[in-house]
């Protein structure tokens, strides 16, 4: 049995997806520059925006991933 | 901050939509703001998933009255903060605030600051250990306690229908902005966020409202933050920002939060100190943060009375921080956009862009594909967490104080589960009834928007004297309640019918618009507790010995052991209120 899964633990699935998703688009961009960038597109945001997103979800995946519960210690 | 600013905003954006030519819709594509790639999409979809997965996760451990209505009362304060503050910050809410940023400066910022954060540390160590140890489920449900079934009904009544009307203005308010930024149908809109909303939140009840009100948060600073941040960098630090301000709108009333509140017409948004400092920061910020039960349900899932003392402190801190994500990208934009945002009515006439795009354009500006869908989500977030906020708050109103209370009272505690299911569908559906009233009657915002602020104002005076004085008898908050409620309703008839009547209510012929709702609010607040008071004085006090757990000064407040000083609620909403005040004294 495992304990249920914390609300952080659904935050930490959630960043990472993004922030993967943000990074790889950032990343895309470099390689195929868009038509109409936004303004400091010279700044790359989607890769180093993503990189912290993903950083922070994979920390957030790895403390609370529920652990397996401690068997009862007997009487 | 409050749903009124919600409702301007959608009324606004109505007549946006009406006029479709207008703004950057005829700009930049011709059905919408932007247009989404596959990975923005992408994005959208996850969320979407995400929700409904935690709705059927949850299912399992929402299987009683407590687990349903009120999370199991299992909530740390950190989450417990978070959901209390996230349950009123809004899509509409960030878009609203922006906007009102760019047309009257940083005193926007009042109604983060001033408006929210000492009502919300009172809430913490004050109000909160009575609500918590008499373990009601509601506020109404305190109400009936302190004062009696008549009360009760009169303030379960009023909520459980504001809650389900605000539910659908949110629906209609969301579907409008996805069709002005991104072109997608009303109807699409209304139905796929009413159907997510629906099994999310009768799946899993206040718990599951409450674990996507945490990911709302996260994803609305995740997905605006880099705004301000790009925004500074672009315009050269805050001193410039000032600097281009002036520069730019000519006078330095933008950029300050007190020294211009001396009077009527020394500022941009036509208000006073008395009417920020009584009106906004005491009668309507205690009012809303301290009695809306939506907001409080929150609180009153927490596991403990220090996670309840702590969760709104802890929502405090954050709020004082959202300014940053919502004030500074409208001043930002008063520096960096080369045309200048005009009036709702204005833009529709003229096909410039208004006020109310401010944050959406500012988005488009510094996000490109990925970031724009990240930003968009938090957008759609933010608009079905208010949704399901209130759809759970009316859920439990219901079925605890209205049918639980007054139509079958013996009922097992497994059929008032279903109950609170079945309210939860019913609600929703009677939301999207209301989403498409509105969108073919769009008065009945401004009424539903009076309806509300008739309501909160005086419902803080009847639970303040519950709370605070002993003396105060069941008749005594009976009238005070309805009084203060039908003096609001006086007053704002009054104005509609005649608009000069404003310099009466606000005691100023300079007073605007904004200064109405304070003001209305300031007077049903004193009308109330006068009424309380006189009411009570001539009634029969009940005796002090019903009154424990209930009334400060005759209950036992429970002790609480804390191992170290700074672990004491006290320590924090003293630090959280040293820095309200240093932040208002640097941007005075």
């Amino acid at each position: 049995m495992r304990e249920p899964i914390s609300i952080w633990c659904f935050s930490g699935v959630l960043l990472f997806i993004y922030g993967l998703l943000i990074f790889a688009s950032g990343l895309w961009e470099l390689a195929h520059p868009l038509l109409h960038p936004p303004v400091l597109h010279q700044l790359h945001a989607p890769i180093w925006w993503g990189a912290i997103l993903t950083v922070i979800g994979l920390w957030y995946l790895i403390e609370f991933w529920p652990h397996k519960r401690a068997s009862q210690p007997k009487e | 901050m409050f749903p009124a600013t919600n409702l301007w905003m959608v009324s606004h954006l109505a007549g946006m939509v009406a006029h479709p030519q207008s703004g950057l819709i005829a700009a930049i594509t011709p059905s919408g703001m932007v247009r989404l790639s596959p990975v923005d999409l992408i994005i959208i979809a996850v969320y979407f998933v995400l929700v409904v997965f935690i709705g059927f996760y949850l299912k399992e451990s929402s299987n009683t009255g407590e687990d349903f209505f009120m999370a199991g009362r299992q909530m740390t304060a950190w989450i417990a903060g978070l959901s209390f503050v996230s349950a009123n910050l809004g899509s509409l809410e960030l878009m609203g605030w922006a906007g009102s940023a760019y047309q009257y400066g940083i005193l926007a910022t009042h109604w983060y600051w001033i408006g929210a954060i000492p009502a919300m540390l009172f809430l913490g160590i004050v109000m909160m250990p009575f609500y918590y140890i008499s373990k009601v489920n509601s506020v109404p449900g305190y109400l009936q306690l302190r004062y009696g079934p008549a009360t009760r009904a009169l303030s379960g009544i009023t909520f459980a229908v504001m809650t389900i009307l605000m539910s659908g203005i949110n629906m209609y308010a969301m579907a409008l902005v996805m069709k002005v930024v991104l072109g997608w149908d009303l109807n699409f809109s209304i139905w796929v966020s009413a159907i997510t909303v629906a099994a999310y939140v009768a799946l899993g009840g206040l718990r599951s409202a409450i674990y996507n009100e945490v990911l709302q948060f996260l994803l609305i600073w995740a997905g605006s933050l880099l705004v301000p941040i790009l925004g500074l960098i672009e315009v050269g630090g805050w001193r410039n920002l000032e600097k281009q301000i002036i520069h730019n709108v000519g006078q330095t009333g933008y950029l300050h939060m007190w020294t211009t509140l001396g009077h009527f017409n020394t500022n941009p948004m036509g208000v006073n100190w008395f009417g920020i400092v009584f009106g906004l920061g005491f009668v309507v910020s205690f009012g809303y943060w301290t009695t809306d039960f939506l907001v409080v349900q929150r609180v009153l899932s927490a596991d403990n009375l220090r996670s309840a003392r702590m969760a709104p402190i802890l929502g405090a801190a954050f709020k004082m921080m959202v300014p940053f994500i919502v004030i500074l990208p409208g001043l930002l934009a008063l520096s960096v956009l080369p045309f200048k945002l005009v009036a709702q009515d204005i833009a529709v006439q003229t096909g410039q862009h208004s006020f109310n795009e401010v944050l959406p354009l500012m988005l488009v500006r510094y996000c490109g594909p990925g970031l724009l869908g990240l930003g968009v989500t938090a957008l759609i977030a933010g608009f079905m967490s208010g949704m399901a906020g209130n759809v759970s708050a009316f859920s439990t109103v219901w079925t605890y104080d209205l049918y639980g209370a007054f139509m079958n009272k013996k009922a097992s505690d497994e059929h008032y589960v279903k109950m609170g299911r079945w309210c939860t569908l019913i609600g929703v559906l009677v939301s999207i009834g209301t989403a498409y009233l509105v969108q073919h009657a769009a008065s009945i915002m401004d009424y539903v928007q009076a309806l509300f602020s008739f309501f909160i104002a005086p419902l803080f005076g009847t639970v303040l004297l519950g709370m605070l004085w002993r003396r105060a008898t069941a008749a005594g908050g009976f009238w005070g309640l309805l009084s203060g409620t039908l003096t609001s309703f006086g007053l704002w008839e009054w104005v509609e019918r005649d608009p000069s009547a404003l310099r009466y209510v606000a005691l100023s012929p300079d007073a605007k618009a904004m200064a109405q709702d304070i003001f209305r609010a300031l007077w049903a607040w004193v009308v109330c507790v006068i009424v309380t008071v006189v009411v009570s004085l001539l009634t029969k006090p009940r005796p002090v010995a019903e009154l424990e757990g209930l009334v400060y000064g005759v209950s036992p407040i429970p002790e609480e052991h804390d191992d170290h000083w700074y672990q004491r609620p006290m320590v924090w909403a003293g630090v959280v209120f040293a820095v309200f005040v240093v932040l208002n004294v640097i941007f005075r």
